[in-house]
Formats: structure tokens, sequence, C-alpha cells
């Protein structure tokens, strides 16, 4: 039987919470599963309070070493969980995880670039 | 009830004091305020002794003298500064501007020496003001114009409420020093809290507010400095005393406020009566107990326990070089606990793994799959558990958040 790393469904009506869960592909969502790998609360939570970037965050509990385990004895992921977990390394990144990673360093370093503009001021002087 | 009528007569206040007033304010006024409801716009006696008071006595509060405070307590009723000898004339601001310079520096120096006025009755304190005073009868006859300290009449901002005393703030001097001795010197917060003589909360705040400040310089945003200048020139203010100048060598710094007051606890406010049996030791820890049983004694729930511990240190009879050392010794241990509350930190900090996503970022904490037991039942694994009802909907849960982290 195939063995699928899936996301399990639990909370209430409007506030999802997943079980990141390796159960056989056949069995139903929300039944006992071989294994919690992990938890995925995928409602963004405010930024923290030491955060200073200030970005929202959707926190994510994983076993990665057993998560690597499974997927190396063949357990196939889901397209949602193949993402978190090309996220971690585990798996190649199949849904665009690195681009959008390269687009936030760009608008980073863009962001970092325009916040001083008294340097560039004194160089243009320096130079003057 | 009928709608009230305007006063007919009402361009005879304006024409009745035509130097008292500003001359187009009240007209201006008046066209824009056809709806005024104003019962009685005619020169009583009230309204004639005010503008008698505001054009006499009362004019001068209106440019505050330079490292003062501006309060009505400080003058008498025909507008004399109280505590100014006979012969003081308020400097023009003509004269101001021509010794500019000079008269910045002065100010900054009776700050320094004037600690005066600010109401706290502490030996130090009274000793420092000694110093001072012997400092202006030196000086007092060459500096004529020189205002005395102020005393605690001056400080008071209402003359009706004698009680009521403006309390000093910490100044500018002061906030940079104790950020600089806890963000650069690395101290903790009860240390510069007892080296200062301010309280532990208000470090926290002082430490808080200047990193926000540091923060907004660097990011180029602009600071209300005049007012903040202006403020402080007002109201009685804490000076620093660096310790560091060659003359304040052998001063402390002035105490700011007390600082090991107890903080009244919710459950000690209601009256107890206790029936204690004779034989029986009723101690503080005892005391504590009868209120709430997870109240600490007093002497846990003071900000500086260790303050404390050191007078009895002194009671008890041990050397200078014996109580330096236990005093070490619990230093030392009180930075091996933070040292290790900070490893612990950063240890958690190491366990989770941040991925920046484009809207939010994704956060991936390393959990253990073993912890949910043997028998995959244990509350302590990870994740929504299976064959458990969810207990919210149970007696005594509550929903609403309890806290906010800030």
């Amino acid at each position: 039987m195939v063995l699928r790393i899936r996301l399990a469904r639990f909370g209430k009506r409007h506030s999802p919470f997943y079980n990141i869960v390796v159960a056989h592909a056949r069995t139903a969502r929300n039944s006992k599963p071989l294994e919690v790998l992990g938890t995925y609360n995928p409602i963004p939570q405010p930024p923290r309070p030491g955060d200073t970037n200030g970005r929202p965050w959707k926190e994510i509990m994983l076993d990665s070493s057993r998560a690597r385990y499974w997927v190396g004895v063949g357990a196939q992921p889901s397209d949602t969980v193949w993402r978190l977990l090309s996220m971690v390394g585990i798996l190649e990144p199949k849904f665009r995880v690195g681009q959008i990673k390269n687009e936030v360093i760009k608008a980073d370093s863009a962001a970092k670039s325009l916040i001083p503009p008294r340097t560039t001021t004194a160089a243009a002087t320096e130079t003057a | 009830m009928p709608p009230r009528l305007r006063c007919p007569n009402l361009l005879c206040a304006t024409s009745c004091y035509p130097s008292i007033r500003p001359s187009s304010l009240p007209r201006l006024a008046r066209v824009s305020r056809e709806f005024s409801q104003t019962s009685c716009q005619r020169a009583t006696l009230r309204r004639r002794k005010f503008y008698e008071w505001l054009n006499g006595p009362g004019s001068l509060l209106k440019e505050p003298i330079p490292g003062s405070t501006n309060y009505l307590g400080a003058y008498d009723k025909y507008g004399n500064l109280v505590r100014a000898r006979p012969g003081w004339t308020r400097k023009r601001p003509g004269d101001k501007k021509a010794e500019g310079e000079k008269n910045d520096v002065a100010t900054i120096e009776s700050e320094e020496q004037t600690p005066a006025g600010q109401e706290i009755i502490d030996e130090l304190e009274m000793s420092v003001r000694r110093d001072e005073e012997k400092k202006n009868d030196a000086r007092a006859a060459e500096q004529d114009d020189k205002l005395p300290p102020e005393t605690a009449e001056d400080l008071r901002p209402f003359p009706q409420n004698k009680h009521f005393r403006s309390q000093p703030v910490l100044s500018e001097e002061l906030r940079e020093a104790i950020y600089q001795r806890v963000a650069r010197d690395g101290m903790s917060v009860s240390l510069v809290s007892v080296e200062f003589g301010v309280s532990n909360e208000r470090v926290g705040a002082v430490v808080r507010l200047k990193q926000m400040e540091k923060e907004w310089i660097a990011q180029g945003k602009k600071l209300a400095v005049p007012y903040s200048k202006a403020v402080l020139a007002m109201v009685p203010t804490t000076p620093y005393i660096n310790p560091s100048l060659p003359e304040n060598k052998g001063k402390r710094p002035i105490t700011h406020e007390a600082i090991n007051d107890l903080i009244v606890h919710p459950a000690t406010r209601q009256q107890l009566f206790v029936p204690v049996s004779e034989s029986r030791h009723f101690t503080r820890v005892d005391a504590g107990k009868a209120f709430d049983n997870d109240l600490l004694p007093a002497d846990e729930r003071i900000p500086h326990p260790e303050l404390v511990q050191a007078e009895r240190d002194i009671a008890s009879g041990l050397s200078i070089e014996e109580r330096r050392q236990l005093a070490e010794e619990r230093m030392e241990k009180e930075q091996e606990r933070r040292r290790q509350q900070e490893s612990k930190r950063l240890e958690e900090l190491k366990k989770v793994k941040t991925v920046a996503g484009r809207r939010w970022d994704f956060v991936f904490q390393d959990v253990n799959v073993e912890s949910v037991g043997r028998d995959g039942r244990s509350p302590k694994g990870v994740g929504w558990r299976y064959g458990f009802p969810h207990e919210d909907r149970k007696k005594g849960q509550v929903k609403i958040p309890t806290k906010v982290e800030a």
C-alpha cells in the first residue's frame, strides 16, 4: 500500500489546523495515522515581539529526521507537504519556493539600499 | 424653555480694552462666531481683575526663567519672585541674546549644582544640597544676579493646593547615562537602579525608549527635540552627576525616588485577622501565606532584596572584606543564572528555522515524534490528539486572551 505524508485537518470552522501525518493513502483523512510528524498552522500569526522585520509568520512543527526517514522509505508527500518539506531542504523544491526566496532577498536588498541616503550623499560630497 | 437671547451690547467688550486685548482676535472671533451663546460679554469686575493680572503679575509667567520651573507658587501677589533677593532683576530677552552662550553654560552649571528643591528628604540629598549652599554662598558675592535654588514653595503649580508638589523627572543626561550603563556596559537593570536611585520599572522604560529613540535617529526620523527641551526646562529634573568629571569627585548620584518600596499586591488589600497561638513564631513568610497561598513574603517581593541582605551583613558585624566577598558571590550566582537563561534562549532559537515567504515567514520548529510515548496517547506529544474530544466546550475554559505579548 502507498504511504503518504499528508495533512490531516483539525481545528474548528474558520480556524484550520493541520497535523502533518504519515498514513496509508487509502485511509480517511482524519483516521489514526501511522505517525504524526508535526503540525502546520496555516493562519499567519502577528509579528513576534523581538522581530525587527515585523513580518507575520506561520508556525510549523516538524520532526525533520523522521520526515527524512519516511521520504527515504518511499512515502509520497502531498503537494502541500512537498512545499513545506522543500523549505527545510528535505525535498527538491517543486512549487517555486526558491523563486519566492530570491524575490524576497531582492526586495530586502532594494529596501536596504533605500534606507541610508546619508552615506550616498556623504560619498557624493567626498567625491565633489 | 425660550431660546436664549444674545446680549445686545456685545461690542462694548471689545471697545473697552483695546490696549489689553489683542485687537484683532475678538473681532475676528465675533465674525466667525455668530452662533455664540455666551451669555454676557460685558466687562465684569472679575474679568477686569483677570486682565489686570494678565498684564501685571501674570505677564512674568509668559516667558519662563531659563533653568527654572514656571509655577504660580513661585511668585507673590505683586509678581515678585519670592526666592529672589530684593535686588534681583530679570534679564531682558535682549540681554539674553547678547550673552547667549554664557547663559547656556551658566544654566548647565546651575542644573548640576541645583538638584535643589527636588524635595526628596534624604540624607544624601541633604548633604549634596548643603555642599551647594556652601558653594552658592561663596559665589554669591560675585554673582548677584544668580537665582537661589528653588524651594518647596516654588514647586507648587497650584497655589490653592498646598500639598501638591511637582515631582522631578529624569533629565536628559541622566537618561542617557542610564541607557549607556545598561546597553554599553551590560549591567543588570537592578544594579543600575541601585546606582542611580531610579526604580527598576523606570530604568526599564528609559532603556526601551532610548533604544527606540536611537532606532529612529538611525532611520532618519525627526525628533521633537525643541518640545522636549522646552518641557524639561519648565519642570524640575533630577540632574546627572558624572563621576568621571573632576569637580564631581567623591559625589554620589542624586536619588530620584525611593527604589525599594513594596508594591501592594491585590491579595493584601483586604484586612485579615488570623488567630495565632502564642507559642508559634508568626513570621512574614506566614503573613504572606495568610493572605494567599502563592503570595511570597514581603522580603522577597521588594524590588531589591540584595540591599536588605547587604544591611544584614553590616549588622552581623562582618568586616568590609567579607561583605564584599559575599556580595560578589551573590552577584556571581545571579550572573550565572542569567547566563544559563541566555544560553537556553539561544538553544531554543537554534531549533527554529525561518524561511521567508512572499507575505509571511514560515517558522519551522524541530520537535520529536517520540514525545507521544509508547502508546501514542501522551498529552505531551506533538499535534492534535486522536481519540480525545476537544475540551473547549467544557466548563471553566477561558477563551478570552489573558495576556498580550509585547
